[in-house]
């Protein structure tokens, strides 16, 4: 169990899994909705409506990986820190943006091999998607770069013996 | 003005690492495609979009390039994390430039049923490059904490460590018994709220400007050992960038954790209108 939840902290990397699978979903989601927009004004004709639907289907595969590494490195947070607080939010519209990306995609399997351009509805989602991983990704950003979350932590070690060095005082190990 | 929004201080997150999703997310799904196009040869449009995918990705690469050295020039030339962040510039340049030619070489190949062994291979060095890349540049936030709470500093923060020795006072007038006090000449120039990095014969601390009074302290916080230096300030705390403990610069208690054991401090004293830092000779070791 602990050697499966340091896998997902990504340990054996030097570095945390979930801000690199992140990577995908929040390219390929807001991607589709661009190739949506193209497609609209009738740029690639079927390549985009197609490059979008694989676009989604990308985004969703690696957010199923995103998803335990992102909840183990929340895990460790403790409930009283502001950070646990918003990691709550960050995975609740993660689970709602995943799920609409998931619907959307549904909406276009029946057309895409065929259609040059993206109907409303699906647009509609790919739009209302975006704007709140926009939001989420936002605030996963904030855990990290305002309160710090997972930095430091793989490093800490390399870090106190430069403040040893350093003449700085230094906590018990 | 044009560098503090280019380092996200008005959105109060860094810009260059929410862009860079973009280029890396995409590059990979054009590869994607690539890897598509040997296996369902009869799928139409698959390298068509796999070229616009690699189309967009090196525009927001060009786009993520920009805040992003940005933020390289803001790291203090002396921080482990400068090489590391170097590697990872000139990878990425070299990224770019690879799928430059690699859309290149695609743009008469569009209508192809497979990826020819020309342009894949550069997909795939490219893709290579590309992932050791993006690890470099998160070391640099999770291990060298590079833009982890720097939004949060409103003015510049030290570019150069500085370097004194307790041992050029011997002889003059600046010593109480064991402590040496060294005149810190840069001080005068700081403005309000502003840092200097300064090393004393192996002590390193930070010596900060607030409401015309100087304050010196350990360089390091107590909690994960953040950089103090590139701290912000509160009334008289200091904030540490990475995880926000905070310390009485008067007196080096904590004021906020996590950080639980308090800071080492200096005193400063004014000796003939110059700016001194107090410290026992050779850091505090011995006399």
């Amino acid at each position: 169990m602990k050697f499966l939840l340091n896998i997902l902290k990504g340990k054996w990397l030097g570095h945390p899994l979930h801000p690199i699978l992140v990577h995908i979903p929040m390219a390929m989601w807001p991607g589709a909705l661009i190739f949506d927009l193209l497609s609209q004004w009738r740029i690639g004709g079927n390549a985009m409506v197609r490059l979008s639907f694989y676009a989604i289907i990308f985004g969703l595969a690696a957010s199923l990986l995103a998803v335990p590494t992102g909840v183990v490195d929340w895990s460790g947070i403790k409930k009283e820190k502001p950070a646990w607080k918003i990691g709550l939010y960050h995975m609740i519209l993660n689970l709602l943006v995943a799920l609409l990306f998931a619907i959307n995609l549904g909406l276009r399997t029946q057309t895409f091999r065929e259609a040059t351009r993206v109907a409303g509805a699906p647009l509609l989602l790919s739009v209302v998607g975006t704007a709140l991983l926009i939001g989420s990704a936002y605030l996963g950003g904030m855990m990290t770069y305002t309160y710090g979350i997972s930095v430091a932590r793989m490093s800490k070690d390399k870090w106190r013996k430069i403040a040893e060095a350093g003449g700085a005082n230094v906590p018990p190990e | 003005m044009l560098k503090d929004f280019l380092e996200g201080k008005p959105l109060r997150h860094p810009i260059h690492p929410m862009l860079v999703h973009f280029p890396i997310g995409l590059f990979i799904l054009s590869f994607v495609f690539d890897l598509a196009s040997l296996v369902f040869p009869f799928e139409p449009y698959l390298l068509r979009d796999s070229f616009y995918a690699m189309l967009l990705g090196v525009i927001m690469a060009l786009v993520a390039a920009v805040p992003g050295f940005v933020d390289y020039t803001d790291i203090r030339s002396d921080h482990p994390g400068k090489r590391t962040a170097t590697a990872h510039l000139i990878l990425n340049l070299m990224v770019v430039g690879l799928y430059g030619i690699n859309l290149g070489v695609r743009s008469s190949m569009l209508v192809d049923q497979r990826i020819r062994t020309g342009p894949f291979v550069l997909s795939l060095i490219s893709i290579g490059l590309l992932s050791a890349s993006g690890y470099l540049g998160g070391r640099l936030v999770y291990d060298q904490g590079i833009a982890v709470g720097r939004h949060k500093r409103r003015t510049s923060t030290p570019q150069d460590t500085l370097y004194f020795s307790a041992a050029d006072q011997i002889g003059t007038q600046n010593r109480e018994g064991d402590v040496f006090f060294v005149p810190i000449p840069e001080a005068e120039r700081l403005g309000d709220r502003e840092t200097l990095r300064v090393d004393i014969d192996g002590q390193v601390m930070a010596i900060a400007k607030i409401d015309n009074q100087f304050y010196a302290f350990q360089e390091f916080c107590t909690h994960r050992f953040g950089p103090l230096s590139e701290g912000c300030f509160h009334d008289f705390n200091v904030q540490c960038p990475w995880h926000n403990s905070c310390f009485d610069v008067r007196t080096g208690k904590v004021t906020n954790g996590p950080a639980k054991v308090d800071l080492k401090t200096f005193r400063i004293e004014m000796r003939e209108g110059k700016v001194c830092v107090g410290v026992p000779l050779a850091g505090g070791k011995s006399a």
